[in-house]
C-alpha cells in the first residue's frame, strides 16, 4: 500500500522505527528531555488561556523547547512533500473517501470532533503514542503500559465498528 | 538551542510522514490487523530505544556533562479513560499529536480542523482539571497528569 501524499511509497518499518528511536535518544542526551508530543498542544494553550493549570511553571518552562518541537514536526511533513513530488494544499483522505464518502465540509466536522477528544484525552491519559507508547514503554513505566493499551484496544474497537460494523 | 529542537522535530516529523505514520489509511489497517507497518514501527522503535535508554541511564549524563533528568510519569485513573478517549479519536482522524502537525505540513487540510479540536480538547481539559482531580485521582495541578 502506498501513502496518501503523493502515492508515495512507504520507508521499510525498520527504517521508521530506527530514526525515531534516534530522535528520541539524541532528544534525551543532547538536550536531557523526555519524549513527549501532546504537552506541546498545552504548552500552545498557556499562550493564550490564562488559568492556573496553564500558567504554572512546571508547563510555561518548557515552552522555549516543545514549541520548536511542534515548529519541527510541521516543517519535517512540509519538506517530506516538497522532496516527494511536491506541496500542494489537497483534502485527499483515501479509505474515508471511498467508504464514507463526506464531503470537505464532513471532514471538517469529522476531524474537530475526533481533534477533541485526541486533546481531552492524551491530557487526561498524561500523554499519547510518543511520551507513552515510545518513551514510557521503553522506560518500563506502568502507568504508560496501562495508557498505550487502552488507546491501541479504544481504537481498534472504533476502527471496527466504523469500517465492519457500521459500513 | 531553538535550531536544534526545530531540527529535530523536522527529522521526527519527515519520519512520520514517510513511514506512513501519519497515513489515514495506515492507521485505520493497524486497528483493522491487516497492515503490519505501524506496529514495525512502534515496535521497532521501543526495541531500539529500550536497551539504549537502559545504558544511558547508567551513564547518568547528558552531553553536556549535567546529570540525566527523567521523571516518570505518575500512574492514575486517568492512564485508563484518557488513553480511551484518545484512541477513539486516533481512529476517527486516523492522527496522533505528532502526525496532526506532519499532516498540516504536508497539506492535508482537513487536518487543520483536527488541530482545532485539540487546542479545544487540550484547553477544556486544563480548565476543568480541579475538576477532574477528584475522580480520576489525578496529582496536584503543580504537577499535571504526565508530560508527555
Amino acid at each position: 500500500m502506498n501513502l496518501i501524499l503523493n502515492d508515495l511509497s512507504p520507508w521499510h518499518w525498520a527504517a521508521g522505527g530506527a530514526v525515531i528511536s534516534a530522535v528520541t535518544l539524541t532528544l534525551l542526551f543532547v538536550g536531557n528531555r523526555r519524549l513527549g508530543v501532546s504537552t506541546g498542544f498545552e504548552n500552545v494553550c498557556s499562550l493564550v488561556v490564562q488559568t492556573p493549570y496553564f500558567t504554572r511553571d512546571a508547563l510555561r518552562g518548557t515552552n522555549a523547547w516543545r514549541l520548536p518541537l511542534l515548529g519541527g514536526l510541521l516543517i519535517g511533513g512540509f519538506l517530506s512533500a516538497v522532496l516527494g513530488g511536491g506541496w500542494e494544499p489537497f483534502w485527499d483522505l483515501g479509505m474515508f473517501d471511498a467508504e464514507i464518502g463526506w464531503g470537505n465540509g464532513g471532514k471538517l466536522i469529522w476531524m474537530f470532533g475526533g481533534g477533541l477528544l485526541i486533546g481531552f484525552g492524551t491530557r487526561l491519559a498524561g500523554g499519547c503514542t510518543s511520551g507513552h507508547g515510545i518513551f514510557g514503554m521503553s522506560n518500563l513505566e506502568l502507568p504508560s503500559i496501562v495508557s498505550t493499551v487502552s488507546f491501541m484496544a479504544a481504537g481498534a474497537v472504533t476502527t471496527n465498528l466504523i469500517y465492519r460494523v457500521i459500513l | 538551542m531553538i535550531v536544534f529542537y526545530l531540527v529535530l522535530g523536522s527529522v521526527f516529523g519527515f519520519a512520520l510522514s514517510r513511514s506512513g505514520a501519519a497515513d489515514y489509511n495506515f492507521i485505520q489497517g493497524m486497528f483493522l490487523f491487516e497492515e503490519f507497518q505501524l506496529y514495525g514501527i512502534i515496535g521497532t522503535a521501543v526495541a531500539l530505544t529500550a536497551p539504549s535508554l537502559w545504558l544511558l541511564k547508567r551513564y547518568g549524563r547528558s552531553l553536556t556533562g549535567k546529570p540525566l533528568v527523567i521523571e516518570n510519569k505518575p500512574g492514575h485513573r486517568g492512564n485508563v479513560y484518557g488513553g480511551i478517549l484518545f484512541g477513539i479519536g486516533w481512529s476517527i482522524t486516523g492522527m496522533c499529536p505528532g502526525p496532526i502537525l506532519v499532516n498540516i505540513g504536508e497539506g492535508k487540510l482537513y487536518a487543520l480542523a483536527a488541530l482545532a479540536g485539540t487546542l479545544v480538547g487540550a484547553g477544556a481539559f486544563g480548565v476543568l482539571y480541579p475538576r477532574l482531580v477528584k475522580p480520576f485521582h489525578l496529582p496536584p495541578i503543580q504537577v499535571g497528569t504526565g508530560e508527555g
